[in-house]
């Protein structure tokens, strides 16, 4: 295996990683993955986004 | 930082207001009760940066509806340093109602006259300046939609912060004024902030102040008991409201002119709300509008210009002024076959009966028009004669049929942009010096997984550009009074079809909005049929299966889209019906709705949504589909063993088994255990789009990539003629490869268009139903929603005499459900 796979292998990894995470850690902040589609007016997620900024 | 509220009645232009000064993005709707939650932003052209804080909108500070008690709390509560109280120009009398409670409480205060601009094109004026004296609040016009009057609006709002203001009242003439005078002198002695508001509403028997001053209530009503009006009686909150429209009308109807003295003149929008809101024609006329919508959205023949089956307009293969030549001037021809098949299903080759060798390396088929060639195996193919760049531009809009717009635009994104960017890519990995199978996961897993669902971006767009174009026309809000004579009579009133056309765009803020509705039980019924109109994520779902059925059926794309759609909309009103008639019975409350008037949409809020919709659809796309796609192609490339599988081997991989296990739960909705070899990938992509329903196509374009990625594989399933057709193209041909019949791909769409939705929503119906029992009962009705709808659908199109035993189903649960009304009728009876 040469290096172009190892760090596909890695990228890969880290992408999923940190997209699992991200989610994990939004749900714990009470704020579910935004799925609002740009209405972030309607949106809970957003708007608590808005509200910690 | 110093902080200003907006406060106004319903559609009266906050939102807009709110966008102009903080350069956000919030959803604007041209209906009362788009905003259900206050919001803020900040206003950065003053001497200070200003917090904004937009409030629902509300008629009154009575705690009627969730909002009036969100805007009553904020501004009694928070202490905003100015009460921005936004007012209808078009419709003063009835905005200032709100503003004299406004007064009422110790807090700064401006008016802004907003929509004048549409007060003066009618040639009315509205004396601001006698306005401002009456009132004793500074009153500035503007036009939020065409920021006129903002700056000096936010200068009067930061002068007046900076003062202090003690409320007044307009009942101090009214026969009220003396009780409502003593009971804010006892207030003032309890050191209550605000006392002539919360007197004025504890005279009024406010539900809330009741609870709030206990102790206060018993000397209100001993002052109450010496008071009685002839026509109120008793009921203090009427006689206070009474009290409040004389003032208005007596003080604030002389501040307008009128150009025109005729009270009750038809304006536009009356006149054309003759024809819209018809009481025969307004719903036919709202199917034809969502029609061509989605014939302008998906149609390959514009308005049938092109007429029907082959058409009468050239292709433009046939001028050679658009085909691209080689050195010698000869055209230049695809290698990619489009194999030629004979009526048993058998490929036709070089040694058939009829095939003539031209000697040119092409061959004639007897019966057939224009020249053939043959693969290394000698198959025959049709060659396909290849555009130069100006044909190929041309072929977005044109190519023997005229294109509709959202065709147009998906060509020139699809086949000019995206396809061009991920050709590239894969041709400079495909000579890199990785391994196979790391070309195989960037390739077919990554970039083939990740444009099958950007393909999607442009109809996903077209598609909302057009329903917010009929949502800020005010169109939409009429059509929640057309559907609320036939929604009525399924137990919903219009005001729940709202949030419904929300959800053509998202089920989350659809579900959000469903706190609009007053009654529990409505709103439960709402929430749960909310998935079933079709979301923008749904679209690429329904847009390449329906390019399967396309050529399969020959239907045009745009019907099969618009038959779906509708599908979805009988399937909530059936669902609503059932509900409403048994676990969720009970009253239908009224529907009352201000009719906005018709305007123009605003172009920079269009562009402003569209831009939105375009970045949350590419983060999505680069984050939750790209991380989906990786695992589905690692999983879909290991066997249990963890071996790493070749292409031809995904059929032993472990998403395989799994799938395979679970197929004939399937079977009776169409994809089950019938479908051939790769059936499986139906029900892995309809699993995959319970974490986002873009991974239905994303799945699909990974699979498909990888099978075609094996001329071996490709020529056994049939998919070795479209070689070198990646992305949807060849989503389209594993579909149609994978045996299943057109029926079975209906109740495929079917299923993904009515069962549980992504996680973003279920976890949303989680939070507004607020009820675990009812949240469970609500996964279940999906699951078995979706079941139903899609076997019914699957049997139906494959036996059609299976109809009848639906009809009779269905018949039996209605006459059940009827029965079981009425001796629960006559049992109430007996106990009443």
């Amino acid at each position: 295996m040469g290096a172009w796979e190892i760090l596909l292998i890695i990228a890969c990894a880290g992408i999923v990683i940190a997209v699992s995470v991200t989610s994990i850690i939004k749900k714990k902040q009470g704020k579910h993955d935004c799925d609002c589609g740009g209405d972030c007016a309607h949106c809970s997620a957003c708007q608590s986004a808005t509200k910690k900024k | 930082m110093k902080r200003f509220a907006l406060a106004g009645n319903p559609n009266c232009g906050k939102t807009t207001l709110f966008n102009s000064l903080t350069g956000s993005t919030a959803h604007v709707g041209n209906w009362p009760g788009v905003t259900v939650d206050k919001r803020d932003g900040v206003y950065k052209k003053c001497a200070e940066p200003i917090s904004i804080v937009d409030l629902p909108g509300i008629y009154s500070l009575s705690p009627y509806t969730p909002e009036e008690v969100i805007a009553r709390n904020y501004v009694l509560d928070e202490k905003p340093d100015c009460v921005i109280n936004i007012v209808d120009a078009t419709n003063l009398e009835r905005n200032l109602y709100l503003t004299t409670q406004l007064l009422e409480i110790d807090v700064p205060m401006v008016v802004a006259l907003n929509m004048i601009d549409a007060v003066e094109k009618v040639g009315d004026k509205i004396d601001e300046k006698a306005l401002e004296n009456k009132l004793g609040v500074p009153v500035v016009k503007i036009s939020a939609l065409k920021e006129k009057g903002l700056k000096e609006l936010m200068d009067k709002a930061y002068n007046e912060s900076r003062k202090k203001r003690v409320g007044v009242t307009v009942l101090k003439d009214s026969p009220l004024a003396h009780v409502i005078g003593d009971v804010k002198i006892a207030l003032e002695g309890q050191n209550v902030a605000n006392p002539l508001f919360h007197a004025v509403k504890l005279v009024e028997n406010d539900e809330i102040e009741v609870k709030m001053h206990k102790e206060t209530v018993g000397m209100v009503s001993a002052f109450k008991k010496t008071f009685n009006d002839d026509i109120f009686g008793n009921d203090f909150e009427a006689m206070v409201a009474d009290a409040r429209y004389k003032y208005i009308s007596k003080n604030f109807a002389p501040v307008v002119t009128h150009k025109n003295k005729e009270k009750f003149k038809t304006s536009a929008s009356d006149k054309a709300d003759k024809i819209l809101t018809h009481k025969v024609w307004g719903i036919p006329i709202f199917l034809v509008v969502l029609f061509l919508i989605f014939h302008l959205t998906f149609s390959e023949n514009l308005f049938l210009l092109n007429g029907f089956g082959d058409g009468w307009m050239p292709s433009l293969s046939d001028n050679e002024a658009f085909l691209e030549k080689d050195d010698d001037g000869n055209v230049v021809y695809e290698d990619n076959l489009d194999y030629y098949m004979t009526e048993d299903g058998d490929y036709l080759t070089v040694g058939s009966e009829g095939v003539t060798d031209n000697g040119n390396g092409t061959y004639s088929i007897e019966g057939e028009d224009g020249e053939f060639v043959a693969d290394d195996e000698g198959r025959l193919g049709s060659r396909v004669p290849v555009l130069n760049y100006g044909g190929r531009w041309l072929a977005t809009i044109y190519d023997g049929t005229i294109y509709s717009p959202g065709v147009v635009v998906n060509n020139i994104w699809n086949d000019m942009i995206v396809g061009e960017i991920a050709g590239r890519i894969q041709e400079a990995v495909d000579g890199s010096e990785m391994s196979d199978w790391a070309k195989g996961l960037i390739n077919n897993g990554i970039i083939d997984g990740i444009t099958s669902v950007l393909s999607f971006l442009p109809p996903i767009l077209v598609l909302f550009l057009f329903f917010s174009i009929l949502e800020d026309s005010g169109y939409m809000a009429r059509i929640a009074f057309i559907l609320d004579r036939m929604f009525r009579k399924f137990g919903l009133s219009g005001r729940a079809f709202l949030p419904m056309i929300m959800g053509f765009g998202c089920s989350v803020p659809a579900m959000i909005n469903t706190r609009t509705l007053a009654d529990e039980k409505e709103r439960t019924a709402t929430v749960r049929v909310i998935p079933f109109f079709s979301c923008g994520a749904k679209l690429p779902i329904l847009t390449a299966v329906a390019g399967a059925l396309v050529i399969g059926t020959g239907i045009s794309a745009d019907l099969i889209t618009y038959s779906m759609y509708l599908l979805g909309i009988i399937t909530a009103i059936v669902s609503v019906l059932l509900m409403r008639s048994t676990s969720l019975k009970g009253e239908t409350p009224p529907f009352i709705m201000e009719l906005p008037a018709y305007h123009a949409p605003q172009f920079k809020n269009l562009m402003a949504h569209l831009w939105d919709k375009t970045k949350h659809f590419v983060k999505k796309a680069f984050t939750i589909i790209l991380a989906s796609t990786i695992v589905i192609w690692f999983l879909t490339h290991f066997d249990f063993q963890w071996h790493i599988l070749a292409d031809e081997k995904i059929n032993e991989s472990i998403l395989a088994k799994i799938s395979m296990l679970v197929q004939p739960i399937f079977t009776p909705v169409g994809f089950g255990s019938q479908l051939g070899e790769y059936g499986w990938v139906f029900v892995l992509a309809a699993v995959s789009g319970l974490i986002a329903k873009e991974n239905v196509i994303s799945t699909f374009g990974t699979l498909a990539a990888c099978l075609i990625a094996n001329p071996a594989v490709a020529a056994e399933i049939g998919l070795a003629n479209i070689t070198s057709e990646a992305g949807i193209g060849a989503v389209k041909a594993m579909i149609l490869a994978t045996g299943i019949s057109v029926p079975g791909l209906l109740a495929f769409i079917a299923f993904n268009m009515t069962t549980i939705p992504c996680f973003a929503a279920v976890g949303t119906a989680k939070a507004e139903l607020q009820d675990k029992k009812r949240y469970k009962w609500t996964l279940l009705f999906w699951v078995a929603t979706s079941y139903i709808v899609s076997a019914m659908v699957y049997t139906i199109g494959s036996w059609w005499w299976t109809a009848f035993i639906w009809a009779a189903v269905v018949a039996a649960v209605a006459v059940v459900i009827v029965m079981r009304n009425k001796k629960l009728a006559a049992k109430q009876n007996v106990l009443a």
